[in-house]
């Protein structure tokens, strides 16, 4: 199967159970968790269901286009559904049945691993899910978001949209995905990945993107005074994807990795409080 | 007689947790069962990562019924010189809910009371159990919780079904917002969700009909015996140890094992690498051929039957791109000069108010240094110290960040690789072990010093920063640390007193001289209690031996073993009752009176003068013997003197009216008791008989 198929399915599945079917947000963000649709709507009282492809870069996990497994950019499809359903798990496996998986020969299992976000403020509890050993999924019933407790909860479910369509289609690597209608991964990726390797490894400039991270973190604070949580947030991921290059670029000690999460954590914080004030009034903690 | 049946349905349990879970479960019934006076016949609990079963046979449907006695107030507190109820009385009939006229007057060993009589017992089982179970549940702990739905309850995975069915009926029950229903689910892939259960049996055969094997022990043969097949079929050895045993039989309801192959030439990396990415990453066991050596097969275990292959070839396609990320992370981390990584430590803080990497391996050659010197192993210490010094630098490697359970192993291979100097890339590559007191026995001298000293700052650290440990609590693992220096020193058999080592750490966290004061002594004791741990559950000696050799004021932790090993080989030879008898007797009189001095010019009787001469004699060998650990024959030579100080005892008065003739003898004894003591205190021993070893 394709990758834009996997996706299409997946689209097709979830809006057929109730999810609104969003874009990817257009800001680099390392996860789909980090998209203001789950960011926001997961917290609150309202019920929420969506669902929406999300590119997520990660720096650190660039291979200059030599790994057949790993990219320093790959799409994520994420489902959120607040609140958390009785069958989620039921709901996920007849997902995969529907993308073609034939679940009585595939050895899936839910693997204990928990998932946290130090500088979202965020975690949950839950498994990555692996078939026949490969991890396909991430399913997270969501407990804290910007430091704010989740009373409903919300069930997370992030499928690795590669992986899955490697395992459907039997490819060992992922240059050789079709992406659709013979369009090749490697034909779209392979460059991207090459040069984004260099540059996150070895050229990004260092006192450039200290300098921006600084900048990012001061307009995020000076938006937050005016009550403008939205685009101060947008700052906030800013600064995060400026913080995962200096990682990759191996310029941030532990003690500073501390700290510059902290800073993170802390605006995330307040601005999931802005946003809880203003759409649930002041009777929500 | 009825019988029990409760399943607990949980979304899956994390693997490693279920089996503790399983037992404060039964724990848990079988105080509520107590706690409610139920009686009960055999208790089976078993459980999966999916769920947990409790089956209780023969339980009555009501409890046993008897009279029960509610001692009220005292006689003369209950009523008043008149004879009339008091406010006590009265306040106890209103909270038993009884009249005045029901109270009788019983007499107990502490005398008259009033109280009631009444039937008790002869309860409902159904309805008790109705309401234990929820208690029950609320009474398991986990490591970490959760919450997912309105109850707001926290339990370590959502919960799907609670059935309980009691004489075959199902019992309203209900707990984190999920009410008992007999629909049972079964295996996740290979049943079609929930079948009913209206009795024991049902539930077995549906379980059996719904693929899974509920029992651990036949889920565990069931394994052992699939690898031994794959073992005979590959002519090899599967290497599995308990952790993967324990991971597989609380991963999989059904589990089927399976084998698979990778492409050979990635056995070109180091074998430590290969088998952390399996084990570690893809939770696949290595295989090993007749002679040892890694081969290119692996083996797993899945949930479900794999005829057509697919789980097989899918591991393999995972385990090789797994492979392909460590081929690139032992590439890349090969182009750096590992050396000059060490400045690079200067941005990586160990801990919290302890400082940097850097400033750490600094501290690390210090007491290298001088446990080079307190061993007797001063050719070691340039070599020692350069691995000292650059033993962290692969903390700044790649592959360590992504599997920081690759430490100090990977600084040795890298190095090794580079052709660094054996000892050097040896000492890096196993300074972190032991992981704990069963690990294999260690072999390299160099690891196991530069793994004393890294223990030792980590311990002086943490305590200097104020860190406090309980039987509970212990987060740095402060303990483990004290276990592993233990350990070293005994398979090393490394004669070295702790006792400079601890001073020298603590110096480098102490504010100041009180505060390096009770640093130490809080180290000190802090070995002393792991080594009477390490002597009483790790090598089994009775208490009272240990307590024997645990006395004297040393930090040399060989010797202390040693002395063990000599004191049971004393009581198994019937010779410690003589010892302990001439130990408590010295001990009697010594402790009773000041340190008094020696002169020969003052022994009068023969027998003293017999005494003084043999020690004299004795003395100066039984001292060489001390010195050179053969704590066994200083004893026998020691025990060689009772007669004559037997005989002293009897014709001697010790507490002689002459004072300086009194002090003198009471010197001579001291003498004794002294070189006695340097043994062990065997007074201490408290069962003469043979066994040294519970």
């Amino acid at each position: 199967m394709s990758v834009q198929n996997v996706i299409l399915k997946l689209q097709e599945f979830w809006a057929e159970r109730g999810c609104y079917i969003a874009s990817g947000y257009d800001s680099e963000v390392g996860a789909g968790t980090m998209t203001p649709d789950t960011f926001f709507r997961v917290l609150g009282k309202k019920p929420w269901q969506v669902a929406y492809w999300q590119p997520a870069r990660r720096p650190d996990d660039g291979r200059y286009g030599q790994n057949p497994n790993r990219v320093q950019k790959h799409n994520q499809f994420q489902v959120i559904l607040k609140p958390v359903p009785v069958d989620g798990q039921l709901l996920f496996l007849d997902s995969l049945i529907y993308l073609g998986v034939d679940i009585r020969i595939h050895d899936i299992k839910f693997d204990d691993d928990n998932w946290a976000s130090p500088s979202l403020g965020a975690w949950g509890v839950g498994w990555q899910v692996m078939c026949d050993g490969l991890e396909i999924t991430q399913f997270t019933y969501f407990q804290q978001a910007g430091g704010i407790e989740l009373n409903p909860n919300s069930l997370e479910i992030t499928y690795g949209v590669e992986r899955l369509a490697m395992f459907l289609d039997g490819k060992n690597n992922l240059y050789e995905l079709d992406w659709g209608n013979k369009v090749s991964y490697a034909h779209l990726k392979l460059e991207e990945e090459r040069q984004f390797s260099i540059y996150n490894f070895e050229l990004a400039d260092i006192d450039m993107l200290r300098g921006l991270f600084v900048q990012y973190q001061k307009e995020a604070e000076r938006l937050l005074d005016h009550n403008l949580f939205l685009p101060a947030y947008d700052y906030v991921l800013k600064c995060s994807h400026t913080f995962n290059i200096l990682d990759a670029r191996k310029a941030i000690s532990v003690a500073e990795r501390t700290a510059l999460m902290g800073i993170m954590r802390n605006l995330a914080a307040r601005i999931a409080q802005k946003y809880v004030m203003q759409t649930e009034g002041e009777n929500h903690g | 007689m009825a019988d029990l049946l409760f399943e607990l349905g949980v979304e899956e349990i994390p693997a490693l947790a279920v089996s503790g879970i399983r037992d404060q479960l039964r724990d848990l019934f079988l105080a509520r069962l107590a706690q409610d006076q139920i009686a009960h016949g055999d208790v089976e609990c078993v459980a999966s990562n999916r769920r947990l079963m409790v089956h209780i046979a023969q339980i009555p449907e009501k409890t046993a019924s008897k009279e029960e006695t509610v001692l009220g107030p005292a006689k003369r507190i209950a009523l008043d010189d008149r004879g009339l109820p008091t406010v006590a009385l009265k306040k106890f009939c209103e909270f038993q809910k009884v009249k005045l006229t029901d109270v009788v007057e019983i007499e107990t060993a502490k005398g008259k009371y009033l109280g009631i009589t009444r039937a008790a017992g002869g309860n409902d089982a159904a309805a008790l159990l109705t309401a234990g179970i929820p208690a029950i549940l609320a009474g398991l702990t986990f490591p970490k919780t959760m919450v997912w739905n309105e109850s707001r309850r926290p339990f370590i995975r959502p919960i799907k079904n609670i059935l309980v069915l009691f004489n075959n009926k199902l019992l309203d029950v209900e707990f984190a917002g999920v009410k008992s229903s007999n629909k049972v689910f079964g295996h996740l892939l290979l049943s079609d969700s929930y079948f009913e259960v209206n009795s024991f049996k049902d539930y077995i055969q549906g379980l059996s009909k719904n693929f899974i094997i509920l029992k651990e022990e036949e889920r565990k043969s069931k394994i052992l015996a699939e690898i031994l097949d794959i073992e005979e079929e590959l002519e090899c050895q599967v290497k599995l140890d308990d952790e993967m045993l324990n991971y597989y039989l609380y991963s999989n309801e059904y589990p089927v094992v399976f084998s698979g192959s990778f492409n050979a030439k990635y056995l070109g990396l180091p074998a430590e690498i290969i088998t952390a990415f399996m084990i570690h990453e893809k939770k696949l066991l290595p295989v090993v051929d007749r002679a040892g050596k890694l081969t290119n097969h692996f083996v797993g275990v899945a949930n479900i039957p794999d005829e057509n292959k697919k789980v097989s070839h899918g591991n393999e396609k995972v385990i090789q791109a797994a492979f392909e990320d460590a081929q690139f992370f032992w590439e890349i981390d090969r182009k750096e000069d590992y050396f000059a990584l060490k400045q690079l430590l200067k941005n990586v803080v160990f801990q919290k108010e302890l400082g940097t990497y850097f400033e750490k391996v600094e501290r690390l050659a210090a007491l290298v240094d001088l446990l080079v010197n307190e061993t007797q192993h001063g050719a070691l210490r340039a070599k020692l110290q350069k691995a000292a010094f650059n033993c962290k630098n692969d903390l700044l490697t790649k592959m360590v960040r992504e599997f920081p359970s690759l430490q100090g192993i990977m600084g040795g291979l890298y190095l090794q690789a580079a052709g660094e100097d054996e000892t050097v890339w040896k000492a890096i590559y196993g300074h972190y072990k032991p992981r704990g007191l069963t690990d294999e026995k260690l072999e390299d001298l160099g690891a196991g010093i530069l793994s004393i000293a890294d223990r030792m700052d980590n311990i002086a650290g943490f305590i200097g920063k104020g860190i406090k440990i309980s039987s509970s609590k212990d987060p740095y693992g402060i303990r483990r640390d004290a276990n592993a220096v233990i350990k070293i020193i005994m398979d090393l058999e490394l004669g070295l007193d702790l006792a400079p080592l601890i001073r020298l750490a603590a110096l480098n966290f102490a504010k100041n001289d009180a505060d390096l004061e009770q640093n130490y002594k809080t180290i000190r004791e802090l070995f002393a209690a792991r080594l009477e741990n390490y002597l009483k559950d790790h090598l089994k000696y009775r208490y009272d031996v240990v307590n024997a050799v645990m006395g004297q004021d040393t930090m040399a932790i060989r010797d202390k073993f040693l002395k063990a090993q000599a004191v049971v080989k004393l009581v198994d030879s019937g010779m410690i009752e003589p010892l302990a008898a001439l130990h408590r007797r010295l001990k009697n009189i010594c402790s009773d009176s000041e340190r008094c001095n020696f002169s020969e010019g003052l022994l009068k009787e023969k027998e003293e003068k017999i005494l003084s001469d043999v020690f004299k004699e004795s003395k100066s060998r039984i001292d060489d013997l001390i010195m050179k650990k053969n704590f066994l024959q200083a004893s026998s030579e020691i025990l060689e003197m009772k007669p004559i100080i037997d005989r002293f005892f009897e014709k001697i008065l010790v507490m002689d009216k002459n004072v300086p003739l009194r002090k003198n003898r009471i010197a001579l004894l001291q003498h004794i008791n002294e070189l006695l003591s340097a043994v062990a205190d065997f007074s201490l021993l408290v069962e003469i008989k043979s066994g040294g070893k519970t």
